[in-house]
């Protein structure tokens, strides 16, 4: 009997197979952004995207300008940490946007040809568990966490305090308030076994918009939009995964001074590949794209992204340092 | 192994007053000739423990068992061996094992006992087994589960007795397939009525499929007035710990308060029961194993877990014995069925996947890495997962005993059993002491049967060493034992000898001393106190009873044994006692309220 290679089990167990990933909200978010951890888990992710397309990914309302096209290096740099909020799992995280655009975009019959570069808009995330299995409060619980099937509340919330300049169309902050409500589920199929296990996950979600009073010296509205995102995830060994991803838009028509344009009805594809490279490391790889977007007014948008996620919880540290 | 010098002489003797007792027990020749005899069902648990039954203390939940228990009777003094294939060897000819072809495990023959017989490490040639003579004397003779007595076609339970039979040869494997655990035997061996097996039934799982056997074969020859004699020898629950998945959540958390918290409930209700008497000491926690309370909450989880489903076999196993119970009630059968419950020897403590697996870069080890490398304890059930419950949980299982299978502590050989059926003339529900051994099967059922052992007609038959229970099941005597009979043992090299109230016993470092001890079971069944030095004249006494079994039994110590360098295993022994070192138990110390007070500026 050996305790304490148990709690390294516990541990490993909690942390490379626990997203600690706060929300990507300028895209659809990777498959086990929301499985559940041990309370009081600590997560830095970085998240790397390559986007084209003819919208701007720092823009979650995708407000396509027809004939646009845009390159942009997006990264995010954040916090997330978990923790118990009524016997339920609940996690807290902070984004930072931050990155390079450049581009040519067409909107109220000018043309401009941009480039821009800086920090976006930050991101609050909270995220509450109302279905499923209890919180993970202690080791116990962790080790015998099964999500089965399990429902979240979902709130975002982005400050306007990003760069922006108003006299151009392509910005990293987008000057306005806007959010996300979500529901995440995740239903579990099969034995939740490392290296066995399977999940069919949506992401329900709508964002709401606030005005942007000086977009290129006019107002820009925009409707609520839904978006559906869905993940079929699967083991491939305890360490390694991958996972088909689905997106839906629908909604989110925006208006410049009262003239309104399309509303997106766009649907995306793509897979992602994650791999655990030590108790404390998570690396995942996507490329995802959209597929009907052949229409003027359609998005278009395709991109790489590359994620690693450094996660910790003070109970692995100090066994570590107890086994030195 | 059972003391009591037999020959010849006394054979017979004992031959003529089974017969007599058995006409006067189980009906006159004229009655027996209307009513039909009993059938038998004996249920053989591979490795429960003493106290795992509701019926003996435990909390797992075994209804159909305790129901058995209620309707029968309780014996707290029943004997096994330490371990399987001497235990099932014994039930089947009762003849020890020295003489009978387990001298010693197959797996464990030592170098000196090699071609020697008795040790073939198969039911020799040399007997007549219970089967055998009930088939003889008109009972169908069925048999499902774990043989573990030979592999070959004269050595299988068809041949040796059992009419129909759907059996595990090996000694254990997989619930759910034929992978058994070494590189060079990675087939479980199946036979079904006397063919190998290529392949095993659709939904195979073994408690299950050995349960629906059996009724099928039952079902088979009803109607044709014959009784039955059914060996249904569970697997369960034997690790590797295979569950079906609504099993193994019926205990969740529930083991997390450790095993000597476990312990000390099953005494009581020990107690509260009748098992044990008032004022029964809990055997020492072993001094390798911790006390629970000063380990992490995930510690406990992990080891409480492998608990859960050890309780969930046990659970599982009397289920399925529910399942045939209806059945036999459903039939017709069940008030005519005599029905007797055990286990074969002591709780498992020993970790058998690390004796196998342990070696990285070994043949075994490789194998166990393709096969048996379900580690992660949400797998723990699953086909390619490996869980025992460790020497602290089986500790539990044997409480209050000390120390579990393969070794001669009470935890290593006493067992729990139930008989129940028509006939027995002591109360329902009662529970009996007296002294009571294995090998007592054989005559005890020859004798319901209404047939003997052919001693008689066969002179190169080895002799029976048990006795039958007739006059004590008929309530006339408590005991079928005097305290000048003894009952002995020997495998791997540990011994002992129980006469009476006392046992002598030589173990092996550092469970045992490498030298005689002496307890006095009847005050002290912990084996906590040795009574050898206060005791010489009774140590000498009893080493006679030893050196007689020995030279009847044709006993050959072995020269190897898997015990053999366990003392440089583990660690130093030294007396475990309740609260030491206080460093590790004391609490925060609480100043009193008033007393408190801020730094002063």
């Amino acid at each position: 009997m050996k305790p304490i290679a148990w709690l390294r089990l516990v541990f490993a167990t909690m942390l490379v197979t626990s997203a600690l990933f706060p929300p990507q909200a300028l895209a659809q978010v990777p498959g086990r952004f929301y499985w559940k951890s041990l309370s009081g888990g600590n997560a830095l992710p970085l998240i790397y995207n390559s986007v084209s397309g003819n919208t701007n990914p720092f823009d979650p309302s995708h407000t396509v300008s027809p004939g646009a096209s845009v390159d942009a290096s997006v990264a995010m740099a954040g916090y997330a940490h978990t923790f118990t909020l009524a016997d339920r799992s609940a996690m807290a995280a902070v984004i930072f946007p931050m990155g390079r655009i450049s581009g040519t975009v067409t909107t109220a019959g000018r043309t401009f040809n941009q480039s821009t570069s800086g920090f976006g808009d930050p991101m609050l995330e909270f995220n509450l568990n109302v279905l499923g299995p209890p919180a993970q409060k202690n080791i116990p619980d962790a080790l015998r966490y099964e999500p089965g099937v399990s429902v979240d509340l979902l709130a975002d919330l982005a400050l306007p305090i990003g760069e922006y300049d108003s006299s151009q169309p392509l910005n990293i902050g987008q000057n306005r308030w806007y959010g996300r409500l979500g529901m995440p589920t995740i239903f579990q199929l099969g034995p939740w076994v490392p290296g066995r296990r399977t999940t069919l996950e949506f992401l329900p979600a709508v964002w709401l918009f606030g005005e942007n009073d000086n977009y290129v010296g006019q107002t820009l509205k925009t409707d609520p939009m839904f978006q559906l995102d869905a993940h079929l995830t699967r083991d491939f060994t305890e360490h390694a995964w991958g996972a088909i991803d689905a997106s839906w838009y629908s909604g989110g028509k925006s208006s410049i001074n009262g003239v309104p344009g399309s509303k997106l009805n766009n649907a995306g594809l793509g897979f992602t590949f994650g791999y655990t490279v030590s108790d404390n490391l998570n690396l995942t790889f996507g490329y995802k794209s959209t597929i009907n977007d052949t229409g003027p007014g359609d998005m278009r948008m395709d991109s790489f992204m590359v994620t690693l996620v450094f996660g910790w919880h003070p109970l692995i540290e100090g066994s570590k340092r107890l086994k030195k | 192994m059972i003391g009591e010098r037999m020959n010849r002489t006394n054979m017979t003797l004992l031959a003529v007053i089974a017969a007599t007792v058995a006409a006067l027990f189980f009906a006159p020749a004229p009655a027996q000739a209307q009513q039909k005899r009993p059938n038998i069902v004996i249920i053989l648990a591979d490795d429960m423990g003493y106290a795992d039954m509701g019926s003996f203390g435990g909390e797992i939940r075994t209804p159909n068992l305790d129901s058995l228990a209620k309707q029968g009777v309780r014996f707290t003094n029943f004997y096994t061996h330490a371990s399987c294939s001497p235990t099932r060897s014994m039930l089947l000819s009762g003849v020890d094992t020295h003489l009978n072809g387990l001298g010693n495990m197959d797996e464990w023959t030592a170098p000196n006992q090699t071609g020697v017989p008795g040790y073939e490490g198969y039911l020799n040639k040399r007997l007549a087994t219970l089967p055998q003579l009930l088939k003889g004397a008109g009972y169908h003779t069925y048999m499902v589960g774990k043989w573990h007595m030979g592999k070959a076609p004269d050595q299988i339970p068809a041949a040796r007795g059992f009419e129909r039979d759907f059996s595990l040869l090996d000694g254990a494997g997989s619930y759910w397939d034929m992978t058994n655990f070494t590189g060079a035997s990675p087939k479980s061996v199946f036979t079904e009525d006397g063919r190998y097996l290529t392949k095993l039934p659709e939904d195979y799982y073994a408690t299950k499929t050995y349960t629906d056997k059996l009724i099928s074969f039952i079902d088979a020859n009803r109607g044709d007035g014959k009784p039955f004699f059914a060996y249904v020898s569970h697997q369960a629950p034997h690790d590797p710990y295979h569950l079906p998945k609504d099993w193994r959540n019926r205990h969740v958390g529930e083991y997390d308060k450790g095993w000597d918290a476990v312990r000390q409930e099953r005494l009581k209700r020990q107690i509260e029961l009748g098992i044990m008497p008032p004022g029964t000491e809990l055997a020492e926690r072993m001094w390798f194993i911790p006390d629970p309370i000063v380990l992490a909450p995930a510690s406990r989880a992990i080891l409480g877990k492998k608990m859960e489903l050890y309780a969930g076999m046990v659970e599982n196993m009397d289920h399925h014995v529910g399942r045939l119970i209806d059945h036999l009630k459903k039939i017709g059968e069940y008030e005519n069925t005599i029905f007797i419950v055990f286990g074969d020897n002591g709780a498992e403590g020993s970790d058998l996947f690390e004796m196998i697996a342990g070696s990285p870069g070994s043949r075994d080890y490789l194998f166990a890495a393709i096969n048996w490398s379900q580690t992660h304890p949400n797998a723990w059930g699953d086909p390619g997962s490996y869980v025992g419950y460790g020497p602290m949980w089986a500790q539990a299982s044997m409480t209050p005993f000390s120390q579990y299978k393969g070794w001669m502590a009470e935890g290593g050989i006493r067992n729990a059993l139930i008989v129940s059926g028509p006939d027995i003339k002591r109360p329902a529900g009662s529970i009996n002491h007296g002294l009571m051994h294995v090998a007592d099967l054989m005559p005890t059922l020859l004798e319901v049967a209404g047939t003997s052992y052919p001693k008689a007609s066969q002179p190169d038959l080895p002799p029976l060493i048990g006795k039958s229970w007739g006059p004590m099941l008929a309530g006339k005597v408590d005991s079928v034992r005097t305290d000048q009979d003894y009952l002995a043992w020997e495998v791997f090299g540990n011994r002992a000898v129980r006469q009476g109230e006392w046992k002598l016993r030589w173990q092996i470092k550092p469970y045992g001393k490498s030298d005689w001890e002496l307890f006095n079971v009847a005050k002290d069944p912990a084996e906590r106190k040795d009574l050898a030095a206060q005791n010489p004249d009774k140590v000498k006494a009893m080493l006679v009873a030893w050196d007689d079994y020995v030279k009847a039994n044709n006993v050959i110590l072995p020269s190897r044994g898997p015990f053999e360098t366990l003392e440089n295993v583990l660690p130093q022994r030294v007396q475990v006692e309740a609260g030491f070192p206080p460093l590790i138990y004391k609490r925060q110390f609480v100043p009193p309220k008033e007393m408190l007070a801020d730094p002063k500026p």
